[in-house]
């Protein structure tokens, strides 16, 4: 059974409706990540799963029990926020016992989870300090803290690590992963960061404007995109888009004419694109220096050198951006053509509704 | 400890010739640079300053140089503003020209107080809610609120004399520390609600999520966090209480051993002189417990009390 179920979850703030009729199962120990870009409804989401916000239609249920009525704390969720929350005027100590105070349990006990969650995140030598001066990323685990002693069925995180710098939000990225673990509670976590999407989650849900896009897990989404929202949102750099028509579609083979760059045949089964407006995607980490099963010849304008890789941008005779990664640092200068190639079986195509066709 | 180590180590590398005369450094100022100031522009800041309070000080320093002056001296002329032989003789002779000065002052003290304390009990729940709940009308009072403020007390003072006498307040405490509270919460609530915005909404729900009720959280969390406005909103509704209770005890009170001091003083006006240095004394003597009253809150304006509480 599982442990989470949203039906047709719906919300209007006023007349703007803002969570479009929302699906979703989560079970028990799994880590989610909600992702899409900002404005899409994620904390809208999270905030009516926690029960700060009233659904407006549909129905949420936590162990198969409607919750929809329910204050957040008789529904077994702990929320970490967006800012961290925390309470200026009390130590860390008494942030991370907040709840237990309001639950009213004795001292010994409230001692004993206190010092347990302080030991799991390493406070325990900051307890008597105030959030005040602490570390962005001490801020976040006495936040974190302050969820782990109430025991939660369900934790839910809004944005924890976006303003952490680079290296301590992959930092916390770990720790948070490695809780998970020892933890085993479900987690529920909003993020815009596809890289902390890919990296945490065991099943991403990609929102866009109030519904979901596509459920599955981080590989799935990247290889086999649902539609173009979700191909140009998960993966970094973005996925290349250029614009086609279908020649023709026989059952086995897609013929889609790319205007100036050629003519390219996808093994696709769908009849019914023939004649279509379509999207050819490619990632740009697919591409291949020199000849291939279809190559094509783009003159960067911009070349990024980062050691690792290198990435280039170029804009295609059809005004598409185009962008290509490659391994190392090969030979590559501004304005100087380069001719590239990618496998076949790499390409991505989606028809005119922008749905991607297999 | 390693920095000694280096030091020695460089002395002994360089020979004694070569060894540069230590400059003379001047002990490090732990002053930011911005706040550096050459000598000649700290003179001016404190001459500004000192004119600056001299002119809101006069009143006072002539009043007080008043009150060591005997009385023939007042009159005499040419006037000469520092006193001769001055003493505070006009200090101990107060209390036997107005034997009720001692019962003036603790009824001032004593209204000013229930008043104050009055508006706290009612304008902290109040600017809670105008401040976290979205109920009907909210902005209608509140728009209601700064139009009372409009009108001052003594516009009101025929409908409220009729209003004081139809239940019986008159010549009592009540009929001048209700009308002074009344007048004093509206502005207060404002003031304190323009505060408690300033609380992260998040530190609300954080607390919600958490199981506390609206009570709870209002106690535990908002109440420790707004302090300072609390007490900004204590010493204002002290001051203004002190300031405002001239004109409901002339209207609404005619038995002394309620009049609080500022009537009382009115005692000092003999037939046929008025004793202007006793006054003057008695004037002092009775702003002392306000400024008793404003040291001991001032300890709890703490600043910057909602540091690291969102991240900014
Ligand atoms: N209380 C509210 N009243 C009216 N509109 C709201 C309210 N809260 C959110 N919205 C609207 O709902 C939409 C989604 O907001 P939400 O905060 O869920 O976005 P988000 O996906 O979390 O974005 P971000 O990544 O920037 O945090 C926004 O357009 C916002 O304007
Ligand atoms: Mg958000």
């Amino acid at each position: 059974m599982s442990q989470l179920s949203l039906k047709h979850l719906e919300k209007s703030f006023n007349d703007a409706r803002i969570i479009k009729g929302i699906d979703l199962e989560v079970s028990e120990g799994e880590f989610v990540v909600f992702v899409g870009p900002s404005g899409c409804g994620k904390s809208t989401l999270l905030r009516m799963i926690a029960g700060l916000e009233d659904v407006s239609e549909g129905e949420i249920a936590i162990s198969g029990k409607v919750v929809n009525d329910l204050p957040p704390v008789q529904r077994g969720i702990a929320m970490v926020f967006q800012s961290y929350a925390l309470y200026p005027h009390m130590s860390v100590y008494e942030n991370i016992a907040f709840p237990l105070r309001v639950e009213k349990l004795p001292q010994p006990e409230v001692d004993k989870r206190v010092g347990a969650a302080a030991k799991v995140l390493q406070l325990e030598s900051r307890l008597q300090h105030r959030p005040g001066q602490l570390s962005g990323g001490q801020r976040q685990r006495v936040a974190i803290g302050r969820a782990i002693v109430r025991q939660p069925k369900i934790f839910l995180f809004d944005e924890p690590l976006s303003n952490l710098d680079a290296a301590l939000r992959s930092e916390m990225r770990i720790e948070l992963m490695e809780l998970h673990k020892r933890l085993g509670s479900t987690m529920i976590y909003v993020t815009h960061d596809q890289v902390e999407a890919m990296t945490m989650a065991d099943k991403i849900v990609v929102l866009d404007a109030g519904t979901i896009a596509q459920v599955g897990s981080p590989l799935d989404l990247y290889h086999r995109p649902d539609n173009i929202f979700v191909a140009g949102f998960i993966g970094s750099p973005k996925m290349n888009f250029i614009n086609g028509r279908v020649r023709a579609a026989n059952g086995s083979t897609v013929v889609v004419d790319l205007g100036q760059l050629g003519i390219i045949e996808l093994p696709r089964t769908s009849t019914s694109v023939a004649g279509q407006d379509v999207t050819l995607g490619i990632r740009p980490e697919h591409l291949k220096l020199g000849a291939g099963q279809f190559t094509l010849t783009i003159t960067p304008n911009i070349v990024e050198q980062l050691g690792i890789h290198s990435i280039t941008y170029a804009t295609l005779p059809g005004g598409e951006a185009f962008t290509g990664l490659f391994e190392g640092n090969p030979d590559l200068v501004d304005g100087k053509p380069i001719e590239l190639s990618f496998p076949i079986a790499s390409a991505h195509l989606f028809d005119s509704k922008g749905l991607a066709v297999y | 400890m390693s920095d000694v180590a280096r030091t020695t180590e460089v002395a002994a590398v360089d020979s004694p010739a070569l060894v540069k005369p230590q400059r003379k450094v001047k002990a490090r100022s732990t002053r930011a640079m911005i706040d550096r100031y050459q000598w000649y522009e700290v003179v001016a800041l404190y001459a500004g300053i000192a004119v600056f309070l001299f002119f809101v000080l006069a009143p006072f320093i002539e009043g007080f140089l008043v009150s060591l002056k005997p009385l023939a001296q007042l009159f005499s002329t040419p006037y000469s503003f520092i006193p001769k032989n001055g003493s505070f003789d006009a200090y101990f002779n107060m209390w036997n020209s107005v034997p009720l000065l001692g019962l003036y002052i603790f009824n001032s003290f004593f209204i000013s107080t229930i008043v104050t304390l009055i508006v706290v009990a009612v304008v902290v729940p109040a600017a809670y809610a105008f401040a976290r709940f979205n109920f009907a009308g909210a902005g209608l009072l509140l728009g209601m609120f700064l139009a009372v403020n409009m009108f001052s007390g003594a516009v009101l003072l025929i409908p409220l004399f009729r209003l004081m006498r139809g239940l019986g307040l008159l010549n009592t405490y009540f009929a001048m520390i209700v009308p002074g509270a009344a007048f004093l919460i509206p502005s207060s609530i404002w003031l304190l609600r323009t505060y408690m915005l300033r609380i992260p909404r998040e530190l609300d729900e954080a607390a919600w999520v958490d199981g506390a009720s609206r009570l709870y959280t209002l106690r535990r969390v908002i109440l420790p966090l707004a302090m300072p406005g609390i007490v900004v909103v204590a010493i204002m509704t002290f001051i203004g209480a002190y300031a405002q209770q001239f004109i409901f005890a002339l209207t609404f009170n005619s038995k002394s051993e309620f009049m609080p001091l500022p009537v009382g003083l009115f005692a000092f006006f003999g037939k046929q002189e008025v004793q202007w240095n006793e006054l003057m004394a008695a004037s002092f003597v009775g702003i002392l417990p306000v400024m008793v009253v404003i040291v001991f809150l001032q300890r709890y304006l703490v600043a910057g009390l909602t540091a690291g509480a969102v991240k900014q």
